[in-house]
């Protein structure tokens, strides 16, 4: 049987993206074009210069595009060609496309206006610039939360970095990157209420280790079911989804927002 | 039940202050040690707190740190009152030949007074500790036996601090009698702020400051980049050295789940430590190191530091221990003081700004 879509990955965001082993986890879906033939899909690395690679994929005719870790970039014109065209986009983001991060997401909106204080940690190996792994970090923190407001750099430098905001209701938020080769790179988000709050640790797509998302309140604690999926394979799940149902899916909007954050910290 | 039943050979402790502390916190500790050291003499200016707390143990009670301390019985003392005798009761105590003193942090308000309690202890040899519970944590003196390098390695620290009212946790340890009354603070007056964040530092992050500071040997040079509150009570505040980055965070709401944790990284190696809540007789911390791939988790073991402190003093008493250097005491003293002084310091310093801010935007 052959896949429902064909794809086609540029050498870079099939290594970025571990784009084999997520295709091969979704075989009745997708697969690799046939030489010669235009891809359904279009995978791209989200290296800067992205948004013009994806206009010209969708001028090629890509009903879907994959855009695998991509930069802070202007989508405006993209934006435009989305609409025009009616492809799906979907980001494959190192942590905000865990498939956990839907349940995080609403768990966190429900109790933020009663939110104290919300700090979030994330590491990455020594070596790893602290822009990139900043704007990761707050493409995850965002995610959840929405908007951040009066974001500002207290530190930065070759070790990490530290960030300070505040939620809608003016809870402070503190945002640390550690750069070390001790721990698995990750990201913690805890966000604490009068009684209780929500704490979420995001692995790596490296492997479908799942997400933690406990909720805990005066009655006690709940952990949200764990899923053992990658954000790769989550990525390229959804766009399966918009590409059956025609829908668009909000990605791209959702990025704009980030890249206006962080074009906050200068 | 005679409590002094079995205090034959064991060493006499006398508290001076007789508060929530001293209930839940060091009677409990001190029953679990019996065979070292008895409670003898309970002091608080209120009689009536005095005589109860000491009949639980069955101590004899007083009001006047003069009756305490010329106590026979008495061989040690804790000192457990308000922060702001805590100098002048130690140097007493130590004039009063005592055999070692326990004083609750802050053991002094400033430098000076740091320096006159050492010289003190000094000229009359008395040994003195202060109760910093988690650096006489199993847990903590775990890792002080496996940290290797880390201590000179490490380029980041964190202590994080998430907590339930105190009441949660005495009420798990004792029966109080007399609790301190908790008010609302009025969080537009700037003065409130101010007094919060001191509070915070003096009164929370002190517990884990020596733990920092022995991953920061410029210490010296700390520098105060942002501090903001936590509502209801608590802090954010960023530190750096030229070597460290420094992050403090606390929390205290009514939650019952908490969370106090120690973690120190350097390039190839983390730290972090969980300590189990005050007041509880809930065992000792864990220590966790990761090293790339690996993981090595001393504890928990079976007491926590309070019981680590009291320990520690019937060492010192009976002089099967040396005491520790006056000048750790000093230097841990005076980071945490120069950690509040910057703090407010900088807070003054955002308001200046954003009342000049303010007055710009009106001209």
């Amino acid at each position: 049987m052959s896949p429902q879509y064909t794809i086609h990955a540029t050498p870079e965001a099939r290594e970025a993206g571990a784009v084999d082993l997520a295709v091969a986890s979704l075989p009745a879906s997708f697969g690799p074009a046939e030489a010669g033939s235009a891809a359904v899909v279009r995978v791209i690395a989200g290296l800067p210069g992205w948004p013009q690679e994806a206009v010209k994929a969708i001028d090629g005719g890509a009903r879907g595009i994959v855009v695998v870790n991509p930069a802070a970039e202007s989508v405006g014109n993209l934006l435009e060609a989305v609409e025009a065209s009616g492809s799906a986009i979907v980001l494959d983001e190192r942590w905000a496309s865990h498939p956990a991060v839907a349940g995080a997401e609403d768990a966190v909106r429900t109790m933020a206006g009663r939110a104290a204080l919300l700090d979030s940690v994330a590491t990455a190996p020594a070596g790893t610039g602290s822009g990139e792994l900043l704007a990761e970090h707050l493409a995850a923190v965002v995610r959840l939360t929405g908007s951040l407001e009066n974001l500002r750099v207290v530190s930065s430098g070759t070790h990490g970095y530290t960030v300070s905001g505040r939620l809608a209701n003016g809870a402070p938020v503190a945002l640390q990157g550690v750069l070390s080769r001790a721990r698995p790179a990750g990201v913690s988000i805890s966000m604490l209420t009068d009684d209780g709050g929500v704490s979420v640790a995001l692995p790596e797509p490296l492997a479908a280790w799942p997400a933690t998302v406990k909720v805990t309140g005066p009655q006690g604690e709940i952990l949200l079911p764990t899923l053992y999926e990658s954000a790769h394979r989550a990525t390229w799940r959804r766009l399966k989804e918009h590409l059956d149902a025609g829908t668009a899916p909000s990605d791209l909007a959702g990025f704009a927002r980030l890249t206006a954050q962080l074009a906050q910290l200068g | 039940m005679t409590a002094n039943h079995a205090a034959e050979g064991t060493l006499g402790v006398g508290i001076l202050g007789a508060g929530p502390v001293t209930q839940a916190i060091h009677l409990p500790s001190l029953a679990r040690l019996g065979d070292l050291l008895t409670v003898r003499h309970i002091m608080d200016v209120d009689a009536a707190v005095a005589g109860s707390v000491a009949a639980r143990v069955g101590a004899t009670y007083s009001t006047s740190i003069e009756a305490l301390l010329g106590d026979p019985e008495v061989d040690v003392v804790a000192i457990c009152s308000p922060h702001q005798f805590h100098a002048e009761q130690v140097i007493a105590a130590c004039r009063a030949g005592k055999k070692a003193v326990l004083c609750e942090k802050p053991f002094a308000w400033n430098a000076d007074e740091a320096a006159q309690i050492s010289a003190v202890s000094r000229e009359t040899g008395v040994p003195i500790i202060v109760g910093a519970m988690h650096t006489f944590d199993p847990g903590w003196l775990a890792a002080v036996a496996n940290w290797g390098e880390l201590p000179e390695t490490a380029h980041t620290i964190r202590s994080s601090i998430v907590l339930p009212p105190n009441a949660r946790f005495e009420d798990f340890a004792t029966e109080i009698i007399t609790r301190p009354a908790a008010g609302t603070p009025d969080y537009s007056d700037a003065e409130v702020i101010m007094a919060m964040l001191r509070g915070g530092i003096m009164g929370l992050a002190i517990h884990d400051l020596p733990l920092v500071r022995r991953f920061t040997p410029d210490f010296a040079e700390v520098e105060v980049l942002e501090a903001r509150i936590v509502r209801p009570f608590g802090y954010v505040i960023s530190l750096r050295t030229p070597t460290r980055t420094i992050e403090l965070r606390a929390a205290m709401n009514n939650t019952w789940k908490p969370e106090w944790s120690f973690e120190a990284f350097s390039d190839d190696a983390a730290l972090r430590i969980d300590f189990t809540p005050s007041y509880v007789q809930a065992g000792s911390a864990t220590a966790t190191f990761s090293r790339a791939g690996e993981t090595t988790v001393h504890g928990p073991f079976a007491h926590n530091g309070y019981e680590g402190e009291w320990r520690e003093v019937a060492a010192l008493a009976t002089g099967t221990k040396q005491p520790p250097s006056a000048q750790t005491l000093i230097d841990d003293l005076t980071f945490a003081l120069d950690i509040a002084e910057a703090t407010v310091a900088c807070r003054y310093a955002d308001q200046n700004l954003q009342q000049a801010a303010r007055e710009g935007a009106h001209a």
